[in-house]
């Protein structure tokens, strides 16, 4: 910094007011606003020019801190709009492939929160830099390219296109060609909205787990798109692309009109804008348009596009129950848009299907939904037998040998999310997460296993006699498999599978760490082991992990489940044990030993209640399996001895 | 990294094929985009390692870089691959699969399907020596394992000369829930549970293995007969118990004796019914000939009435076998039986993953032991050596007849026990009054032995054993192969 001005700085007049950043920064109004972000004051263009750029090459990997603090800069220093633009145009345009998206978030990010001036020093090269751009990722980053894009349809303050429609309509035309709306609609379009639309949903889901409206909407849309995937016709893929466009505008309007005019900056905190801080598996770049600041158009938009998909049946029920004044307003303000939409899904779901067009639409009507409440296991391999039954291959001869490109999309498509490890691919929905989680946690386990056995050696193990070897159903050699619970299994590895259940459920549970005690270590008053806290990506939050809260005391989830069931049944044995026990020699050690009953006896009363609706659920999700499943009703039937062994377990 | 690694760009549906010496190893890293190997996808930037004679092939189908490290004795790049036939297999059998779930779950039939039976795929995969039958199952159990619908088909190996998880001599079943890796030809179908930790459950399979002892299946083909029904007798009773777990079918790797040989004579006699005994015991509906326009019509014409057959492409990539390379096959798969699996990675190499495991974990420590003659009874299934049956003079029965346990005795001096490989056998049935004379025939393996030396005056033997659990008491069956470290 300090050698440019002194070998140029005098006399050369293509450098405009060049002056020294070292002698301090001026009493400038900014002084008084200390934001950490940005520790230097600029008086000179081309001091600024320099330290924006150096800024800039930071920005290798998508991390939030560096987007935002490049973007809060480009906002107070608006006046030199035109340098953070060039800084930002060659910045994207000299980074690697893998360097680009990043860029291009701050490029989104400074256009949406600032917008003026920015916006429109963007839009004259914005579509050759984005399509150059798209041309030289990878197909995540493409994707991800493409989800931005359709915030771009609604990025402006007015709701508007956020570079301008011309832009807007040269860059999707670019990426999935035709023209949209008027000739050849490409599949690739039709699926990149409706993988838009989902990942909102998806976030609503994550945000709010028991949203069961959403979840469904949710399954729904994933069907919808797996029927997209397995292809329709040129018109349906219209119709589709039409409702859904049509509602996305109708919608969008009144989302920006209670947002304040003069665009502000969201706070850190704010999670419209989420980036995330490691690009690995669970960082899908939340882009979400400024529609989603206000819930309830957002939900609006939400019911309008997703009940139709729904069976007439359902709607009607789902609006009798549901007490959201948004379901109401969704189907009284947009009834022409449900009706629309409808037939459109209906068709494409009938033409994926049997490939017959006409005349199979009652029959599919009524089976594709069925109205009773499937689990989302059930409604994911629905959608993916409509997918598989929807391509056309037949076992002959002709048929194997004739190409068909679809595998790609069955085995790498549908599944984006990859296990570093090893290569082993989920879906990017709700269930797929799961799978993904319980595999890493397989990863983990087997990593702790192989430290701990370093030096022992292992040897090939004997194999299993054929009685084990016939009724093991193979759930749990790795503790992997289906956890689901809805096979029918044996009485034995149905209660272990229970108790795993329950055992994982414990440790799911958290307590969130107040502020403040981040640092602070507690231990579990039962077992005296410290309390891991760990910090949660999505909310964003330090937690205790496997703990509950109470009376004010962290306990351990797994230590108080235990506390509590030993003393429903063995607490008399227990305390008996306890003091008569002979190695509890010192007074000290024989009041630990003691504590745990007394003080989950002490808990008792309060805490039964919540264990009892724990239980409750447990078992309600139980019912929800079987009510659909009519192979695991026998289990069902089993559930007190399973409940019982679990409690004894 | 070092001269010795380089760099190959791979299109779209093109595969990179490469062949290794004895002794050699090669480590390829997914540099970018997306690859298999034989189904299995590779992690981007983990290093594979392959070795021991290893012949494979890492296809791509969307395009991807690699980065080949060590030496390889053929290596090339080839954009013909049946692989597009092979994936609409996997499609035509997940359709299969999901009609068989919907039926198993009870949801009502779509009119799109109503016509179709609801069987899960029961695939019998035939063909002549090298045209990739064991690939084509490891290729198909892959996709399905990774539809990412909990598949968990049961792949079953009736190659006796291949040995599956087991050793060669055995023919087994296992089912299959994670892809199966490909690091050399000891383990060609992933591996058999260790008690070694396994990051993968295809490297810690449990096989349902049954021991015919010979790599010929001319040696005796009643034996193969009874033991292909008892295993697939077997695997039956496991899908009764499990109807979800069936509907990902099963998929039946055969040996190329079964698809050629003489054209007449009592040997095709034999393998038909061999063929027929898989068709029955597996209940196939679909069989699938490899490469071979003859055994395609004969097929067609046994079977075609009732169930499917298909002539699927042979892949160019495979590569002629001798015999040779097949015994020493024989030994890295009896050697990675007992101590697991150890490859030395190319020079450059530090840090690499073997069929998806940590190096570390696949190395297995056995058990040698000293026994008396007494602690293990041993059989032979017939006579040692015998002439077949259509041998023997007219009207003449045999004196021991093929199926007969034959006590041996380790104290005799011919009876060919030094280095044999042993089936320890499940014990007999605690019942008495259950017990028959074959028995024996129809007891699963639990492990293999192999005695390592012979103390005729002391009458003791040393045994080596896959871990140190006790066989005393136990039963033992050999058969004809041997094998020395």
């Amino acid at each position: 910094m300090s050698l440019y001005p002194q070998t140029h700085a005098f006399g050369q007049p293509t450098y405009p007011a060049p002056t020294y950043p070292q002698p301090g920064p001026p009493a400038y109004p900014y002084q008084q606003t200390p934001a950490p972000p940005p520790p230097v004051y600029y008086v000179d263009p081309n001091t600024f020019r320099r330290d924006y750029a150096a800024r800039l090459a930071q920005l290798t990997i998508n991390s939030r801190p560096i987007i935002q603090t490049l973007s809060m800069v480009a906002q107070e220093y608006s006046r030199w709009a035109d340098i953070v633009v060039q800084c930002l145009e060659a910045h994207i345009r000299r980074v690697p492939p893998y360097m680009k998206l990043p860029s291009f978030y701050l490029l989104d990010a400074i256009s949406k929160n600032v917008y003026d001036p920015y916006a429109r020093h963007f839009a004259p090269f914005v579509v050759p830099l984005f399509l150059e751009t798209y041309q030289q990722v990878d197909q995540t980053t493409r994707s991800k390219m493409e989800e931005m894009l359709l915030t771009w349809r609604t990025g402006a303050p007015t709701g508007k296109e956020l570079f301008g429609f011309i832009t807007q309509i040269a860059i999707e035309r670019g990426v999935w060609g035709g023209d949209p709306g008027v000739a050849d609609i490409s599949k690739a379009q039709v699926l990149s909205e409706l993988e838009f639309t989902l990942s909102q949903k998806e976030r609503a889901v994550q945000a709010n787990a028991w949203d069961h409206e959403s979840r469904k909407h949710v399954e729904v849309l994933q069907q919808l798109r797996s029927l997209v995937e397995a292809g329709v016709s040129q018109d349906e893929l219209r119709q589709i692309l039409a409702q859904l466009r049509s509602l996305s505008q109708s919608t969008a309007p009144p989302a920006p009109a209670p947002a304040p005019a003069p665009p502000t900056y969201p706070q850190p905190s704010s999670s419209s804008y989420s980036y995330p801080s490691q690009p690995s598996y669970p960082a899908r770049p939340s882009f979400v348009p400024p529609v989603v600041h206000h819930s309830q158009p957002q939900s609006y938009q939400y019911q309008s596009t997703d009940q139709p998909k729904s069976e007439p049946v359902d709607l009607s029920s789902l609006l009798s129950t549901s007490s959201s004044p948004a379901a109401s307003t969704s189907t009284s303000t947009a009834p022409s848009n449900i009706a629309g939409l409808f037939s459109a899904l209906l068709k494409a779901g009938i033409v994926s299907a049997t490939g017959t067009p006409v005349g199979a639409g009652d029959t599919a009507k009524a089976e594709d939904n069925t109205p009773q409440p499937t689990s989302q296991g059930r409604e994911a391999s629905r959608a993916y037998r409509k997918a598989i039954l929807g391509q056309k291959i037949k076992l002959t001869n002709a048929d194997i040998t004739r190409k068909r490109p679809s595998i790609v999309h069955f085995m790498y498509e549908r599944l984006s999310v990859q296990c570093k490890q090893c290569g082993i691919r989920f879906s990017d929905d709700a269930l797929g997460k799961k799978d993904m989680e319980s595999h890493l946690d397989m990863h983990f386990r087997q990593n702790r296993k192989a430290n701990q056995n370093i030096g022992r050696g292992h040897s090939r193990s004997w194999f299993v006699g054929l009685e084990d070897w016939v009724h093991d159903s193979s759930t749990d050699y790795k503790g992997k498999g289906r956890a689901d619970g809805s096979r029918p299994l044996n009485a034995k590895a149905s209660a272990a599978a229970e108790a795993a259940n329950r055992e994982a459920e414990l440790r799911a549970q958290f307590v969130v760490v107040p502020q403040g005690d981040e640092a602070k270590t507690i231990s579990c008053p039962i077992c005296k082991e410290t309390l891991k806290s760990e910090f949660l990506e999505d909310d964003e939050e330090w937690v205790w992990k496997n703990a509950v809260k109470k009376d004010d005391r962290i306990f351990h989830a797994t230590c108080h489940s235990e506390a509590l069931t030993s003393v429903q049944s063995l607490a008399v044995r227990l305390r008996n044990e306890a003091t008569g026990r002979s190695r509890s020699g010192t007074p000290e050690a024989s009041s630990s030993r003691a504590s745990p009953p007394k003080e989950a006896a002490a808990l008792r009363t309060s805490i039964s209640p919540t264990s009892e609706s724990k239980r409750a659920g447990l078992k309600r999700k139980v019912d929800d399996y079987s009510s659909s499943d009519v192979t695991a009703k026998n289990d069902n039937d089993g559930t007190p001895p399973m409940k019982k062994l679990a409690l004894a377990a | 990294m070092q001269s010795d690694s380089k760099e190959w760009v791979l299109d779209a549906e093109t595969e990179y094929r490469f062949e290794l010496d004895p002794g050699a190893s090669l480590a390829i890293k997914l540099v970018h985009g997306q690859a298999e190997v034989f189904g299995a996808e590779l992690a981007e930037g983990k290093t594979y390692l392959f070795g021991s004679e290893c012949k494979a092939a890492i296809f791509t189908w969307q395009g991807c870089t690699l980065e080949v490290t060590g030496h390889a004795s053929t290596e090339y790049v080839s954009d013909e691959t049946p692989m597009a036939a092979y994936a609409n297999l996997h499609i035509a059998f997940e359709q299969m699969r999901v009609r068989a779930l919907r039926v198993v779950h009870g949801s009502p039939a779509s009119d799109d399907d109503s016509d179709a039976n609801a069987e899960p795929p029961r695939v019998l995969v035939l063909g002549p020596d090298n045209s990739g039958k064991t690939t084509i199952c490891k290729i198909l159990t892959n996709y399905a394992v990774r539809a990412g619908q909990n598949w968990s088909p049961m792949l079953v190996n009736v190659d006796p000369s291949e040995g599956g998880w087991a050793v060669p001599g055995a023919i087994s079943a296992a089912p299959v829930q994670s892809p199966l890796p490909t690091a050399s030809p000891a383990n060609p179908l992933g591996s058999a549970a260790t008690s070694a930790p396994t990051a993968l459950s295809s490297n810690a399979l449990v096989p349902l293995s049954y021991w015919y002892g010979h790599p010929e299946i001319k040696r005796n083909p009643l034996l193969l007969d009874r033991l292909i029904r008892n295993l697939g007798e077997n695997v039956r009773d496991r899908f009764d118990g499990d109807p979800e777990a069936h509907t990902s079918g099963l998929i039946v790797d055969t040996p190329s004796s079964f698809a050629s040989g003489p054209t007449s004579g009592a040997s095709t006699d034999s393998r038909h019914s061999l063929i027929k005994a898989c068709v029955d015991a597996f209940k196939i509906n679909v069989i699938l000939v490899v490469g071979h326009e003859k055994l395609n019509v004969e097929m067609q014409r046994l079977y075609g009435s009732r169930l499917t057959v298909l002539k699927i492409p042979k892949s160019g990539g495979v590569v002629e076998l001798d015999l040779p390379y097949r015994e020493r096959v024989h030994n890295y798969q009896l050697h990675t039986y007992m101590y697991g699996q150890k490859i030395d990675p190319p020079p450059g190499i530090s840090s690499a993953i073997l069929g998806g495991e940590a190096v570390t974990d696949l190395i297995l420590s056995p058990s040698s032991s000293i026994i008396s003659f007494n602690d293990l009874t041993l059989y032979r299934i017939g006579a040692e050596s015998m002439a077949p049956s259509s041998a023997l003079p007219i009207g003449a029965a045999r004196t021991v007849s093929e199926m007969q346990p034959v006590l041996v005795d380790p104290a005799s001096s011919g009876s060919g026990l030094l280095n044999a490989v042993l089936a320890l056998i499940a014990p007999f049935n605690p019942d008495e009054a259950e017990r028959y004379d074959e028995e024996i025939l129809d007891l699963n393996v639990i492990g293999f032995l192999v005695i390592t030396n012979i103390d005729i005056p002391n009458r003791k033997m040393t045994i080596l054993s896959p871990n140190q659990g006790s066989f005393a008491g136990k039963t033992a069956v050999v058969g004809s192969f041997e094998w020395q470290e």
